[in-house]
């Protein structure tokens, strides 16, 4: 594949993304934002297994696998398993209205670009649009755990974080090492699991979602 | 010899969270940690005379320097200290239901792993290695700080879990960019290690630096505790069991100040010393002014020390914002004395807690006719914290304020002063109310145990030397990781 090419999919790609995010941000429901970051996580693996193809670079093959599996399938079985056993009756509850986090989302996404229109340097380190939009991703990750009541919706944009340094770091020209990403994942997992446990906890003595406690104050 | 050891000193604490995960007896455990503490000890103070006759030493990605070193000194004093405390603190906490006894073979060995991911985020050289152990010290502290089970514990954990790791995504995006730059310069033999970036800092582009400092900055100033992104800070060190309070103040926060050391030199030497100092001065006045009104106010003796930290953390940018030898030297220092003293400072809060089985500062009165020891302990923590000529954190606060003079920038260091004097007044007034009068009858009059006090001794001893001079060798490391820092 020529550097052309790539960079026409990785851009496409980087699109794909956007409008997942666009979805988890607009979501109602907490299953949709759920079944639109694992999509997310899927463009991820697909655009990782297209720069492996075309840079030759086996250790994105390996990132892309463990990209598809734990983040497309894993973790987000893990978080509809939770929705099932806790018998989840409230959804997203947003803490401003869904239009304004989408407008903002929306100026999250133009400065991003604008942002990164002004370091010519590094376009040329960072294949096609990927660091745009992995800030983009990662702002708006940041929005939606910012603007969402509930514990599962604060995981979900979590992911999407994560996510958006994902795209960039496999996009960064000699790849990120190997190892580095493996451990991140790791942590990720440890970091999901060891948040499930603590919602679980929490809905089982006292029945409320545990991002909903506020009694700590000055 | 040295080589070894730095692959061996990790491996200390996590062999003994493997070996507790053995037992349930709470002798064994607490004999475990005892010794398992020492053991860092002894080969940390073996690594840093290492250090001090040959120089910085490398093993694959672990570096150690003597800037590394100082926070690996302060980190197993404090894991000692802690260690000896817990003894007596765990049989009291059991005996009043605090604690559970079937939950303490978890508790030790979580303590244990949380040292361990400490001690690889001082040991790494390698970026993403450092950026990993990183969210390692938030798992396993996010654990320990719920886990007294109750709503508030759970709550604060869930913040705590919540906040660092966005900020701490920040972090890594901030690695990542730094990371491209270098690559585009390093070519193909490109690595994420620290001291082969620094090696080729010159010639990074400055504008994608400047954006990746300041996610840098940004996530890992979050772990530290700074104004604005401190929130889960108060809550956490209020809410975890005693001795995990201690060791996140006193050392957790300071490996993130580490880390933000680590990008600030990068920073440095790739578009001039001015960007970052100016970064960091912007971040230390807004927590030294956050901190303030939260201090006077405040009702909850833990919280008060929490707050404490983010105005402590906030003084250790302004003198790396300062800048200069000076400046580099007073921070440093600062971040030793700091660790030292909100130890003590914690460690004897939560005695007296124990004592009066609460936490609001105005049901806790006369403590000094209940427990004249730990009351004294208390009151020269806090007296220190204030600020209090002999005690340390005076010299180094002296030492931010000189560099500030020579840097002349009059509006940080007016505000500076400002906070640091409406803080003090703050501080020995409550000071004052918590040690003086008359005791409440409810108040336990039973006598002090001695392993907590041990402990504290320990550490006020350090704290009283540093106060009256500071160690020809450790003076000598001071001045080597100043020059490392300043380059």
């Amino acid at each position: 594949m020529s550097i052309e090419i790539v960079h026409r999919i990785i851009n496409d790609f980087g699109a794909l993304l956007l409008f997942t995010m666009i979805l988890i941000v607009a979501a109602n429901q907490i299953s949709g934002a759920i079944y639109a970051v694992a999509a997310q996580s899927l463009f991820i693996a697909i655009a990782g297994a297209v720069l492996a193809t075309a840079t030759g670079n086996v250790d994105l093959w390996i990132i892309a696998g463990i990209t598809l599996i734990v983040k497309a399938m894993v973790l987000p079985w893990l978080l509809l398993w939770v929705i099932r056993r806790m018998d989840v009756k409230r959804e997203v509850e947003p803490v401003i209205p869904t239009l304004t986090t989408l407008a903002l989302a929306m100026v999250v996404v133009v400065m991003s670009f604008h942002l990164s229109a002004s370091l010519d340097t590094v376009r040329q380190t960072i294949t096609g649009n990927a660091l745009p939009v992995g800030i983009a991703l990662t702002l708006n990750g940041v929005l939606v755990m910012a603007t969402r009541k509930t514990a599962l919706s604060q995981m979900v944009g979590l992911f999407s974080s994560e996510n958006g340094i994902f795209f960039t770091a496999m996009a960064v020209n000699k790849g990120m090492p190997l190892i580095i990403e493996i451990g991140v994942i790791l942590d990720v997992i440890l970091a999901v699991l060891v948040m499930t446990i603590m919602v679980l906890r929490v809905r089982s003595t006292v029945d409320a979602d545990i991002a909903d406690l506020h009694r700590l104050r000055g | 010899m040295a080589e070894m050891l730095i692959w061996v000193i990790p491996l200390v604490p996590t062999l003994t969270a493997l070996l507790m995960l053995t037992t349930g007896n709470r002798r064994i455990l607490s004999g475990l940690d005892i010794g398992g503490s020492s053991v860092l000890v002894v080969l940390t103070f073996i690594l840093a005379h290492e250090v001090a006759a040959s120089g910085p030493q490398a093993f694959g990605v672990f570096r150690i320097d003597d800037l590394g070193l100082i926070f690996l000194l302060l980190l197993v004093v404090l894991t000692l200290a802690v260690s000896i405390y817990t003894v007596g603190w765990l049989k009291q906490a059991v005996e009043v239901g605090n604690m559970k006894a079937e939950t303490l073979r978890y508790y030790f060995p979580l303590v244990q792993a949380f040292v361990a991911t400490i001690v690889v985020t001082i040991l790494a050289d390698n970026l993403g290695i450092l950026w990993i152990a990183m969210e390692g010290t938030t798992i396993t502290s996010a654990v320990l700080i719920g886990y007294h089970g109750h709503h508030h514990g759970l709550e604060a954990a869930w913040k705590y879990i919540i906040v660092t790791t966005i900020g701490i995504s920040f972090g890594l995006f901030g690695t990542v960019i730094i990371y491209a730059a270098a690559s585009n310069v390093m070519g193909a033999a490109s690595s994420m290690s620290w001291s082969a970036i620094m090696n080729v800092a010159h010639r990074l582009d400055p504008g994608i630096v400047r954006i990746g400092f300041i996610f840098a900055m940004v996530g890992y100033g979050t772990k530290a505790g700074l104004a604005p992104m401190h929130l889960w800070l108060p809550d956490a060190h209020s809410q975890a069991p005693t001795p995990v309070s201690a060791l996140l103040s006193g050392i957790l926060i300071k490996c993130a100040i580490l880390a933000i050391i680590r990008f600030q030199m990068i920073t440095a030497a790739a578009c001039g010393a001015a960007f970052p100092q100016q970064v960091m001065l912007v971040f230390g006045v807004i927590s030294v002014v956050v901190a303030m009104p939260f201090i006077l106010a405040q009702r909850d003796l833990k919280r008060l020390l929490g707050y404490s930290s983010v105005e402590h953390v906030g003084i250790i940018a302004l003198g790396l914002g300062f800048g200069g030898a000076v400046g580099t030297y007073g921070a440093l220092l600062h971040v030793v004395n700091h660790g030292i003293t909100k130890a003590i400072a914690f460690l004897a809060a939560g005695k007296a807690i124990a004592r009066y089985d609460s936490r609001d500062l105005q049901s806790i009165k006369g403590l000094f006719t209940v427990a004249p020891t730990c009351a004294t302990l208390l009151m020269i923590a806090f007296l220190s914290l204030a600020g209090v000529p002999p005690f340390s954190i005076f010299i180094s606060e002296l030492m931010v304020l000189r560099a500030g003079i020579g840097h002349g920038n009059w509006v940080s260091i007016a505000i500076f002063l400002a906070m640091a004097v409406i803080i003090f007044a703050g501080l020995l007034h409550h000071a004052g109310a918590m040690v003086f009068g008359k005791p409440t009858v409810t108040a336990s009059r039973e006598p002090e145990a001695r392993s907590p006090l041990f402990a504290m001794l320990l550490l006020a001893a350090i704290m009283i030397l540093f106060g009256l001079t500071i160690p020809a060798t450790f003076d000598g490391y001071l001045q080597r990781a100043t020059e490392i820092v300043i380059g």
